[in-house]
């Protein structure tokens, strides 16, 4: 019954995980009241500083990715939106600027493949589990008896012994 | 005519190293049959070390005495840089950065020898020709394809120097400790496939492995640490770790071990998951293999610089010999292989450990499949993509939130089966300590930072068993008459292992504590100021008090004084400069002002942008960022060492007088639980 449950649970809480990564990333990093500031880094986040690697416009020191800052900062002003100011470096750049991998199209196969990694890899440890328990039998090995499993009980008892000797005064 | 030069020493070195090293390999294989052979081969170990040690010093002498008419020296130093930068300058490039390995490789290959020679003779000649091929591979093209020693013809009167960025003190230290991490991998793998051709597949050398992989996983460990610290003082973003290749690169093989250093466990316990763990052995070592090949290629940013990279096709070759012929063994003996006990129940420990298994591999997967990504992209599309850290932070961030939890209820799952009872005796107080915690978290900062509460949530579950651990362990001691902390010691010198891996543990925990809070409370921004002015950030006012310049042997530098206040803690007097090098002009690297406060444990981060020393008015611009408790990631990083240092202190120093470790107990010792 337990056992069972646990699976339910934990394959929901599998799909669950699955699911909040398909979300689209700028749902995830929304948050309200954002001062200009806030606004322009959030947006020169998500671009890659064409100079440097591995290094977002928002993170790199470089004069390139200062003065596209500043181009940022002007067209929010001038009130346009998020997506319209990400579509104006795409055009100007290539879809390479954009430092998180759009989730459409070929860049969709990298969520998809991280996913089906985790899950396939879940999969497997549960059915491996599970077809251990089905044969019930406890397992012994060579040279070891079934005791009485738990195991805090034999190392409060590695504790006890340890007491009665220093008691005893062998210390 | 050609005249010899001190440098060719070293070459010669490196020659006659690749041949004794070629020959004790074989000679060990077939000296398995012939003794006369294997002690041969055995001394030529010790031959390739003298070599490959000699070629080495050649090099840092070469440094030293600016012999510019080697190339590598010519590129990676000038008569500008001090006695120290010199000495560094030996990983400055990939030259002297892949004989460092082979260096490394072939000292430890000796330290093998002689611990192992006695205590595993079967397995001995195995373990030998495999650090001697992979040592082989490394002389083969260090001598053909990569050579350090290689002359130009006309030498420069002064080199071009290191990379202004590679100049710091972090650089020192960083590089040889990843280096070494990723040769010392090849023992744990010399172990495996000696076990798989032996035959020997039981368990008397399972503890030897261990504490080799212990061993890689602390230097690794230790690079990686070295590495963010590198990166947080001197790159300027403002953070530590930016999923680059090269940092994914040198994490994977970490992952790994990390991986089988708890499955290893359920190995020596239960007999089981053998292929598992000897798969996780050869997969670290290949991996490694990879991150020291990508580490200076920069052959993952493009398809095209890893097809020009002259020594791309020799690795890739390499790779999959190793790949091929130990997935070969494996399934050769793999009917001899079988587990000797299986799981009993979901709720044990070594399902605990298969669990933690499977996520320490989904991380090292998706970064894996994340930082590959671009080349194939490159391969299959013709487009470049670039995969940020968004990928990582939203793929990885949970998995490792699942570790956190994991860690907390691991150590207290009981082998086999674990009864109710028992798990609601360990688990009641942490669980609702970390509820609490997460709802109060909730209450003060909203929910927008929802993920930050259950993260710090699923800290405080750990810190809690951990410490309900400590301390049921310490009052039991105190009972007996002991005082508190001298219970604590005699409590942990009594199971290092167990008790290492809580600090080591409570090291993990501590870096979380920092990473979910700069991850989530960052605060930043870019301002310009004249001297007098200041900016409010956060609890903090930022105070400019000017301008000054100064000039070193190959360095310009403008410094800009600060003064930092509030948040109840006592000034901070900060200097943030910005540094041209000689020859380097177009990068000049910033001199990062960073200062903790007290007790909010925040980093005030500070970035001289941009300035104006002409004229009276001195305006600079400045970057800050807020960075709560990055010092706790420092602070958790020699936790995480003195953990692995407790757990492999070897027995019966001092404290065995003062304590029996062998107390009967009916079903084996804890010690090695």
């Amino acid at each position: 019954m337990l056992r069972t449950l646990t699976l339910r649970a934990s394959a929901a809480l599998l799909l669950a995980w699955v699911l909040v990564w398909l979300l689209p990333t700028s749902a995830l990093a929304q948050s309200q009241d954002q001062d200009l500031n806030q606004k322009v880094r959030e947006i020169a986040l998500t671009l890659r500083c064409p100079v440097c690697q591995n290094l977002s416009v928002a993170d790199s020191p470089s004069q390139l990715a200062t003065e596209m800052r500043a181009v940022i900062r002007q067209k929010l002003e001038a009130g346009a939106s998020r997506e319209e100011i990400t579509q104006y470096f795409v055009q100007n750049y290539g879809n390479g600027i954009l430092l998180d991998p759009p989730k459409e199209g070929f860049t969709l196969l990298i969520w998809l493949g991280a996913a089906l990694a985790v899950v396939a890899g879940g999969l497997l440890m549960v059915v491996r589990v599970r077809s251990a328990l089905a044969s019930k039998a406890i397992s012994t090995l060579p040279g070891e008896c079934a005791l009485p499993i738990v195991e805090r009980d034999r190392y409060e008892a590695m504790l006890d012994a340890e007491l009665s000797l220093y008691k005893s005064g062998e210390f | 005519m050609i005249v010899a030069q001190f440098s060719d020493i070293g070459y010669v070195a490196l020659l006659a190293a690749l041949l004794v090293s070629a020959y004790s390999a074989v000679a060990a294989i077939v000296g398995r049959r012939v003794p006369a052979l294997l002690t041969s081969a055995y001394r030529g170990v010790i031959a390739v070390a003298s070599l490959v040690t000699l070629a080495a010093l050649v090099l840092w002498l070469s440094l030293l005495n600016h012999d510019f008419g080697l190339r590598f020296v010519a590129e990676t130093s000038s008569r500008s840089m001090d006695t120290l930068a010199l000495l560094s300058a030996f990983w400055g490039g990939q030259e002297g950065s892949l004989l460092f390995w082979a260096t490394m490789q072939a000292l430890l290959m000796v330290l093998v020898l002689w611990k192992h020679r006695a205590q595993y003779p079967h397995l001995m000649p195995v373990i030998v020709a495999v650090l001697l091929s992979v040592q082989t591979f490394f002389l083969f093209v260090l001598t053909m394809v990569s050579n350090p020693f290689e002359r130009v013809p006309l030498a420069p009167g002064d080199g071009r120097g290191l990379n202004p960025l590679l100049l710091d003190a972090g650089m020192r230290i960083h590089p040889p400790l990843l280096l070494t991490g990723y040769m010392s991998f090849s023992v744990p793998f010399a172990f495996a496939i000696a076990a798989l051709v032996t035959g020997d597949l039981g368990r008397s050398w399972l503890k030897a492995l261990r504490g080799w992989v212990l061993l890689s996983w602390a230097i690794q460990g230790a690079g990686l640490l070295m590495g963010a610290w590198w990166a947080y003082h001197v790159l300027g973003w403002g953070g530590y770790w930016g999923w680059d290749p090269v940092e994914n690169a040198a994490l994977l093989p970490w992952l790994i071990a990390t991986a089988l250093l708890h499955s290893i466990m359920v190995q020596e316990r239960r007999g089981m998951l053998k292929v598992w763990n000897l798969g996780l052995a050869i997969g670290a070592f290949v991996l490694a293999v990879f991150g020291t090949f990508v580490v200076r290629s920069g052959v993952i940013s493009s398809v095209h610089s890893f097809s020009l990279s002259v020594i791309g096709p020799y690795f890739f070759a390499f790779l999959t010999i190793v790949v091929l012929g130990a997935a070969g063994l494996l399934i050769y003996r793999l009917p001899s292989l079988k587990a000797e006990g299986h799981f009993d129940a979901l709720l044990s420990r070594e399902a605990g450990f298969l669990a933690n298994n499977w996520l320490l591999l989904a991380v090292a997967g998706a970064t894996f499949w994340g930082t590959i990504f671009p080349l194939l992209s490159e391969a299959i599309q013709g487009t470049k993509v670039a995969i940020g850290p968004q990928f990582y932070k939203q793929v990885n961030g949970p998995i490792f939130l699942g570790l956190i939890v994991l860690m907390g209820i691991g150590p207290l799952l009981a082998w086999r089966r674990t009864s109710r009872p028992s798990l609601l005796h360990n688990f009641t107080w942490p669980v609702v300590a970390a509820v609490a915690v997460t709802l109060a978290l909730l209450a003060l900062l909203g929910f927008a930072t929802a993920g930050a509460a259950i993260a710090y949530g699923a800290c405080t579950f750990v810190l809690g068993a951990i410490a309900l651990e400590f301390a049921r362990g310490v009052r039991t001691r105190k009972r007996a008459g002991s005082g508190p902390l001298r219970a604590l010691r005699s409590l942990v010198a009594a199971n290092r292992r167990r008790y290492g891996g809580y600090i080591v543990h409570l090291g993990i925990v501590a870096v979380a504590f920092g990473v979910i809070g700069s991850s989530f409370f960052q605060q930043t921004a870019d301002i310009q100021l004249r001297p007098g002015e200041s900016y409010t950030i956060g609890r903090y006012k930022v105070t400019y008090s000017g301008l000054s310049s100064y000039r070193e042997p190959g360095v310009d530098a403008v410094a800009a004084a600060l003064r930092v206040e509030g948040g109840n803690t006592s000034t901070l007097q900060l200097q943030a400069e910005k540094r041209v090098y000689t020859n380097w002009e177009q990068q000049p690297v910033t001199g990062v002002a960073i200062g903790t406060t007290f007790p909010w444990l925040d980093d005030v981060y500070i970035l001289l942008t941009d300035s104006s020393t002409s004229g009276a008015a001195q305006v600079a611009s400045f970057r800050i960022f807020i960075n709560p408790l990055v010092s706790l990631i420092w602070f958790g990083g020699l936790l995480l060492l003195a953990g692995t240092v407790v757990a492999v202190w070897p027995h019966g120093l001092a404290v065995r007088r003062a304590l029996p470790t062998t107390v009967p107990v009916p079903g084996g010792s804890l010690a090695d639980a």
